[in-house]
């Protein structure tokens, strides 16, 4: 059969409830800060991991590894919850091929989860134990879990890749004609893609470190020459990095098959330029610069690279004749007003009380007095999410109940 | 064609049992996280009005082993479930989203905001004013039970909408309001109290402070108490709320499979809180962590496998099979049911992921087609190993070898939808023969045992009771 019908014919055949581009949006959107956490996550983890075998040589490698040890505890959280609504908004639109790629490498896909809450295990493990003082055995668990972190980054890339690869797919279910059900293989790597994102990691610690510094640096319980020597180091790790990772982009770039016609692209060197550009000023700039614009600079990179994939997917799929600007629309509002809604005023109120909270909270020696902002805004989180609660009953029951009486 | 997907196997537990454990870790995991923050709230609301800062010590330490144990593995395992339906019942999962994207990026926000929170909420105690931490929990616990809110509308809809008005509006609303969904939040609501209480007093056994340790016990114990009795009363209307497919595996194979252990574990549940909440200095690990155990395993498998099991033969809304066919129309939505196409053309014909050379059968291929139909049509649901603890086919039949006698079952009761649990799967005769084949040589070649010489009967299916 025609894969490209069967790929039309998979679409799931409620359609979707918004117009296509609404999702395509949300879905490059919500990867970035997925991957952006990412690959500060694994570059923390690896700069921890690092700076625990040199305790031995300074303190301030001892601060580098308890203080990364935790940049890579939280980022594991985020990057988890920030990874559920780029899945989500993917299976909306790419329902066809991120399905068929899981299932054709399911034991894949379970084993992502439990590998996962072990190598996350074993860096909370390397949490509690590494302090001032530390058994060196800890540092195992550690590299462990790094290793554990970077499969299951690989098993991700997988599953997008072969999504991609539609052609392919019959051949991997049915290799020579006989069924293979198991889900037992991965079938397909695009290695300087893979190595690429990972190698981001470098730049994203580099970053983090130029910013740690710009912000602890007003706490007069911080020692200078340890934020000095953190900025330094962030510097020379970002530097290089992007030398790296500029190498390794420019190899994926000429990875991609030719009839593809990715390879001159400007989409793709836009992403190149954004890596330069960062370059160009952490080397010329890196002092004169807030480390937030580092940060905010490694966004936009990112947001490129997002686009950049959304292009790629299309590139690959196009001449299947798959398009996703075909799905059905099946228009639901109120459920959209629900999110928007609750975007703005959970995540906004909510969720900006907390981020404020603990960005306040952590330049301040010793215990923070809220001030009037910040006490309002505690209030109006409760009172926001009493409003939603009561909306979401009363609104509920009205609906429950004319059902209820045609059941 | 039709949109089918590749199968995944999973020979002796099947793909729903992978499932399972995956869900059954999460809902202890996400249940102790949502009750324990209202916990926290209780407790730290004590501590404020009665100027006990000692208190924050155990919410502190609460919040610490929560971080790894609902925000670890809770996290990881909440994603753990949509990997493991889709690659169990990719159509299953997808007609969920398609349905309910927009309440699941809702979730998602209040999850977001839920993981922020619990860091905040940790690490800031002693680090900012009483009162604005005060303010962080309780918000903290309102967005945790919000999560809740939000992911039980769609839980309950793959029971069933409960009316025919989703069918013809396609309507997230009519679909997440269902009839179900009340009855099923306030189970939900109330065993979240209970999985906090018991994990409370996991952490609470290692006080060594006995005044704290009184004063925390004797705030956690009531609250998992009147959780578990709203819980259970919850239960009772549940039951009142299930379609008819639903009560009749109930009565027939859950209620005698379950029902025991169930009100041995509400026993057991409501005696351990009780003596907890008059004896706190008794609390141990020694204890605590047996009574976690055993309410964790026995108490929340069964009643997942219940829920699961009572949906059967569909996967979402009645209208999506188990095994991934569409069951009917949804005009709501244009979806129209495939059950009949399948019935006309043969799935061999119809399934995109079906080997060019088994799309016809031959006196050659006809075992090895039986067997890709069979994990298709069936393995969602049942194992094709004998012994196998899945519903295994060939002992259900009762280690039959009569070919005839197994086609008359497939182009019988099952042809016609006979069964309330089972999908009507009517296929051309061929294909039934083909997998008669298949299920009678699998039959031929098992292991010999005592009485497996007494072949089964048409009707095994309706008659044994060992689901």
């Amino acid at each position: 059969m025609d894969i490209g019908t069967v790929m039309n014919t998979m679409r799931d055949p409620a359609g979707i409830p918004a117009p296509v581009e609404l999702f395509r949006i949300l879905m490059i959107a919500t990867w970035v800060f997925h991957i952006a956490f990412v690959v500060l996550a694994l570059g923390a983890a690896s700069l921890a991991i690092y700076a625990f075998w040199r305790r031995e040589q300074s303190p301030y490698w001892t601060g580098i590894s308890i203080a990364m040890t935790k940049v890579a505890k939280v980022s594991v959280s985020l990057l988890i919850v920030l990874g559920v609504a780029p899945l989500l908004f993917t299976q909306v639109i790419y329902d066809p091929q991120w399905y068929a790629s899981n299932v054709l490498s399911a034991r894949w896909a379970i084993a992502f989860i439990f590998t996962l809450i072990v190598a996350y295990c074993l860096w909370f493990a390397f949490y509690y134990g590494n302090k001032e003082v530390a058994k060196r055995h800890i540092g195992f668990y550690a590299v462990i879990a790094l290793l554990l972190f970077l499969l299951d980054g690989l098993i991700m890339h997988v599953l997008s890749y072969q999504a991609i690869l539609p052609g392919q797919w019959m051949g991997w279910y049915a290799p020579n004609g006989e069924l293979d059900m198991s889900g037992a293989h991965l079938h397909a790597m695009q290695w300087p893609r893979y190595l690429f994102i990972i190698s981001l990691s470098a730049p994203a610690v580099g970053f983090y470190l130029i910013a740690y510094d710009d912000y602890l640096k007003r706490r007069r319980d911080q020692n200078p020459d340890y934020l000095a020597f953190a900025r330094r180091l962030g510097q020379r790790i970002a530097q290089y990095g992007l030398i790296v990772s500029l190498a390794l982009f420019v190899w994926w770039q000429f990875d991609n098959p030719a009839s593809t016609g990715l390879v001159w692209l400007p989409g793709g060197w836009a992403v190149a330029a954004a890596l330069a550009v960062l370059l160009f000023e952490v080397t010329y700039f890196r002092d004169r610069l807030h480390g937030y614009l580092f940060l905010a600079g490694g966004m936009v990179m990112l947001l490129l690279l997002a686009i950049w994939r959304e292009v790629i997917r299309v590139a690959y799929l196009a001449p299947f004749g798959y398009s996703v600007v075909d799905e059905k629309v099946n228009a639901d509002w109120p459920s959209l007003a629900l999110f928007f809604l609750t975007v703005a005023g959970i995540g906004g109120l909510v969720g900006g009380f907390y981020l404020t909270l603990l960005y306040r909270a952590g330049r301040v020696e010793g215990v923070y007095q809220a001030d009037r902002t910040m006490s309002a805004m505690g209030t109006g989180a409760i009172v926001i999410l009493g409003i939603w609660t009561g909306v979401f009953f009363l609104y509920g029951i009205a609906i429950w109940a004319s059902n209820a009486l045609t059941y | 064609m039709l949109g089918m997907y590749p199968t995944f196997y999973v020979p002796y537990i099947g793909s729903a049992w992978v499932m399972g454990i995956i869900g059954v870790i999460h809902v202890v995991a996400s249940h102790t996280s949502v009750g324990a923050s209202f916990l926290f709230a209780a407790l730290e609301t004590k501590a404020y009005r009665d100027d006990e800062p000692q208190i924050m010590v155990f919410i502190k330490r609460y919040g610490v082993f929560l971080l790894v144990f609902s925000y670890i593995i809770g996290s990881i395992t909440g994603p753990g479930i949509w990997y493991a339906i889709t690659v169990a019942s990719p159509r299953g999962v997808s007609g969920l989203i398609h349905n309910f994207v927009w309440v699941w990026a809702a979730e998602w926000v209040f999850f977001t905001v839920e993981v922020i929170g619990v860091y905040a909420l940790v690490y800031l105690i002693g680090k900012v004013d009483k009162l604005t931490h005060l303010k962080l929990t309780w918000s903290f616990a309102l967005a945790s039970w919000a999560t809740m809110l939000l992911i039980v509308g769609i839980l309950s809809f793959m029971m069933w909408p409960g009316s025919e008005n989703w069918y013809q509006t396609g309507s997230t609303n009519d679909a997440f309001y269902n009839i179900n969904f009340f009855a099923h939040l306030g189970v939900r609501t109330g065993s979240m109290f209970v999985m906090a209480a018991v994990v409370g007093f996991l952490v609470a056994a290692g006080i060594k402070d006995p005044d704290l340790k009184r004063s925390v016990v004797r705030i956690i114990a009531p609250i998992g108490l009147l959780g578990g009795f709203f819980s259970v009363m919850m239960f009772f209307y549940y039951l009142r709320t299930l379609p008819d497919n639903a009560t009749v595996l109930l009565n027939s194979y859950l209620v005698p499979q379950y029902g025991k252990a169930m009100i041995f574990v509400f026993l057991a549940t409501t005696a351990y809180l009780l003596f907890v909440w008059w004896k706190p200095q008794w609390l141990k690990l020694g204890i605590a962590v047996p009574m976690f155990l055993v309410i964790s395993v026995l108490g929340v498998w069964p009643e997942e496998r219940m829920r699961e099991t009572m949906r059967k033969p569909y996967v979402a809304g009645q209208y999506i099979y188990s095994n991934q066919v569409l069951a009917r129309d949804v005009p709501g939505k244009g979806i129209e049911g495939e059950v009949d196409k399948i019935a006309e053309k043969g799935l061999l014909q119809l399934h995109p992921f079906i080997p060019e050379q088994l799309r016809t059968i031959t006196p050659e291929n006809k075992l090895q087609v039986g067997e890709v139909l069979a994990k298709v049509a069936c393995a969602n649901c049942h194992a094709l190993e004998p012994g196998a603890p899945l519903r295994n086919i060939p002992d259900k039949f009762h280690g039959a070898t009569d070919e005839d006698l197994i086609a008359a079952f497939i182009g019988g009761p099952l042809k016609h939808g006979a069964i309330p649990y089972m999908p009507r799967i009517d296929l051309p005769q061929p294909e039934v023969d083909a997998i008669a084949a298949y299920i009678a040589s699998v039959n031929q070649n098992r292991p010999k045992a005592a009485g497996d010489e007494e072949a089964g009967t048409p009707t095994a299916l309706l008659e044994k009771k060992d689901n």
